[in-house]
């Protein structure tokens, strides 16, 4: 029972962080409806930002400000040097672009700082905390508070605020809320930034969880956000974040428990075949009504 | 001086040229319609004047400042709003948050507590779904809080496009009256655009007629009404 629920806490961490780079994606995907799969070369990006600041400061706030910064200039220039003008052609011509990107960004990383697997060893402030046998590790901690804060922040901004109503008006109908004082490239590109600095937090979150920062660590993430933001609703953010809270569980138990060699990877996209088959608008997802 | 000026106005959507040299102007104070069948290019001068979609020749000025290349949110702040066809509403939003669209980035310069009491008496029913998503409106309902979204912002120039079409007959009157009290109580000046010839000319101080993307006559609504041909081609003979 107790391996259980450490089996459960592990999963619910590792949805955590995939929940950190599917809510940016699928804002992203709400507002411009691109498949934003050079996502995951930024959380790599904000990773080795990060690691690198940390290195050389060894103050970890100040790695995560420093990596969501580079993290959100990185997303408003790969939107409007690359989507912005890919928008007028088919959507499968952004996604080419933006899987190109990803390969990219894991190639430059590769020339700046090694193929190797490089640590991210970080001596937290933060205490294991101890329930009877069970003992959830301060790196485990630090997912359960850093991403509860961020969800909590990005609900406010887009429930509460001016801005997220601008954002949602955007990712309605764009050229309606312009027509109504909306400043619809401000807003897209604010989404990106936001997008993107919740993927440099969720790329430093996981090289210190798994200590290990490396060129291809968005390789799998990529094309498992995809199928997660599939899952929960596609441009739905508390879709997303559910979807990739149920598939980390799942992930974790399905190691843990079932002595079948299923390659844990492959959850993600058999839930969205899943899906597809019996809710194609998603867990949360509701099929947008014309007016 | 006119609020409104539009000088040669020239729109192409890839070859097809949809407005060829259009001139025309709206004084403050005015109703002016442009009248025409469909397709004849009413909507997209609409959209021009609002910056929704590009000119290749041609000049709009406003309040004497050319705004041809201002992108349209700076020109919604300038005071220039629209009721765009079939009402556009952001389906998932509620009324209240449509309504907010309408004051986004202006909401400290205005009384907002008296703008909504002003647009809640025009039209009540939005005051009762103010918390519906807007795609569970009734097609009327979608008007109302459209025009409502325009009106709240308090602007100079109001476009109304097309707001009778899908309407049942009852409402376009009322929604016609909104607009007669709208330009002669309140001082709105507006420009509509409408298929429904006989009901716009009846509430407009002037009117153009609009065929093929060109302007072919323009006058005083009384004029516009009692023009043989005119009355012919768009008021049933």
């Amino acid at each position: 029972m107790d391996l259980f629920i450490e089996q459960l806490m592990n999963g619910l961490a590792i949805g955590a962080i995939y929940a950190l780079i599917t809510s940016g994606l699928s804002l992203i995907y709400g507002i411009l409806r691109i498949l934003h799969v050079a996502h995951a070369g930024i959380y790599t990006i904000g990773a080795y930002v990060g690691l690198g600041v940390y290195s050389m400061t060894g103050n970890l706030l100040f790695a995560i400000l420093a990596s969501m910064a580079v993290c959100s200039i990185l997303g408003i220039l790969v939107e409007r040097i690359v989507y912005s003008p890919l928008l007028k052609f088919p959507p499968y011509v952004p996604l080419i672009a933006s899987i190109a990107l990803l390969l990219g960004i894991e190639e430059v990383m590769r020339l700046i700082a090694g193929p190797q697997i490089h640590g991210f060893p970080v001596s937290l402030p933060l205490a294991t905390i101890r329930v009877g046998n069970i003992s959830l590790s301060s790196a485990l901690v630090m997912v359960y508070i850093v991403s509860i804060v961020i969800f909590f922040v990005l609900w406010i901004i887009t429930s509460k605020t001016d801005l997220g109503l601008a954002m949602r008006a955007v990712s309605q109908d764009m050229s309606i809320a312009s027509a109504m004082g909306i400043n619809s490239r401000q807003i897209v590109s604010l989404t990106f930034a936001i997008g993107s600095s919740i993927a440099a937090i969720a790329g430093i979150l996981v090289g210190i969880y798994f200590n290990q920062v490396y060129p291809t660590m968005g390789a799998v993430p990529a094309y498992k956000t995809l199928a997660l933001i599939v899952v929960g609703g596609l441009g739905s953010v508390p879709g997303a974040i559910l979807a990739s809270l149920l598939l980390g569980i799942a992930e974790t138990l399905l190691i843990g428990y079932a002595n079948i060699p299923f390659p844990r990877d492959a959850l993600a996209f058999v839930a969205m075949i899943l899906v597809l088959m019996i809710r194609p608008e998603g867990l949360l997802g509701n099929i947008k009504k014309k007016i | 001086m006119s609020l409104l000026e539009v000088e040669n106005l020239h729109i192409a959507y890839k070859e097809i040229e949809a407005v060829k040299g259009v001139s025309f102007f709206v004084s403050e104070g005015e109703l002016v319609s442009i009248i025409g069948a469909n397709g004849a290019g009413k909507t997209t001068i609409l959209n021009a004047i609002m910056g929704l979609v590009p000119s290749q020749k041609g000049s709009i000025k406003y309040k004497g400042k050319d705004i041809t290349n201002l992108p349209p949110h700076e020109r919604a702040h300038m005071g220039i709003r629209i009721v765009p066809e079939k009402a556009r509403l952001f389906p998932q939003l509620t009324v209240w948050e449509n309504l907010m669209t309408g004051i986004y980035g202006i909401k400290k310069q205005i009384s907002l507590e008296e703008r909504l009491k002003w647009i809640y008496g025009l039209f009540p029913i939005l005051k009762e779904r103010e918390t519906q998503p807007a795609v569970t409106l009734s097609g009327g309902e979608q008007q109302q809080v459209a025009i409502a979204r325009a009106l709240i912002s308090d602007p100079d120039l109001v476009l109304v496009d097309e707001i009778s079409m899908g309407l049942m007959p009852l409402l376009v009157d009322k929604v016609f009256e909104v607009l007669k009290e709208l330009n002669e109580q309140h001082g709105k000046t507006i420009l509509l655009v409408e298929q429904n010839a006989l009901a716009s000319l009846k509430i407009s101080t002037r009117a153009y007629v609009l065929e093929t993307g060109e302007i072919t006559f323009s006058g005083t609504a009384e004029e516009v009404i009692n023009d043989p041909r005119i009355h012919e081609a768009y008021l049933g003979g």
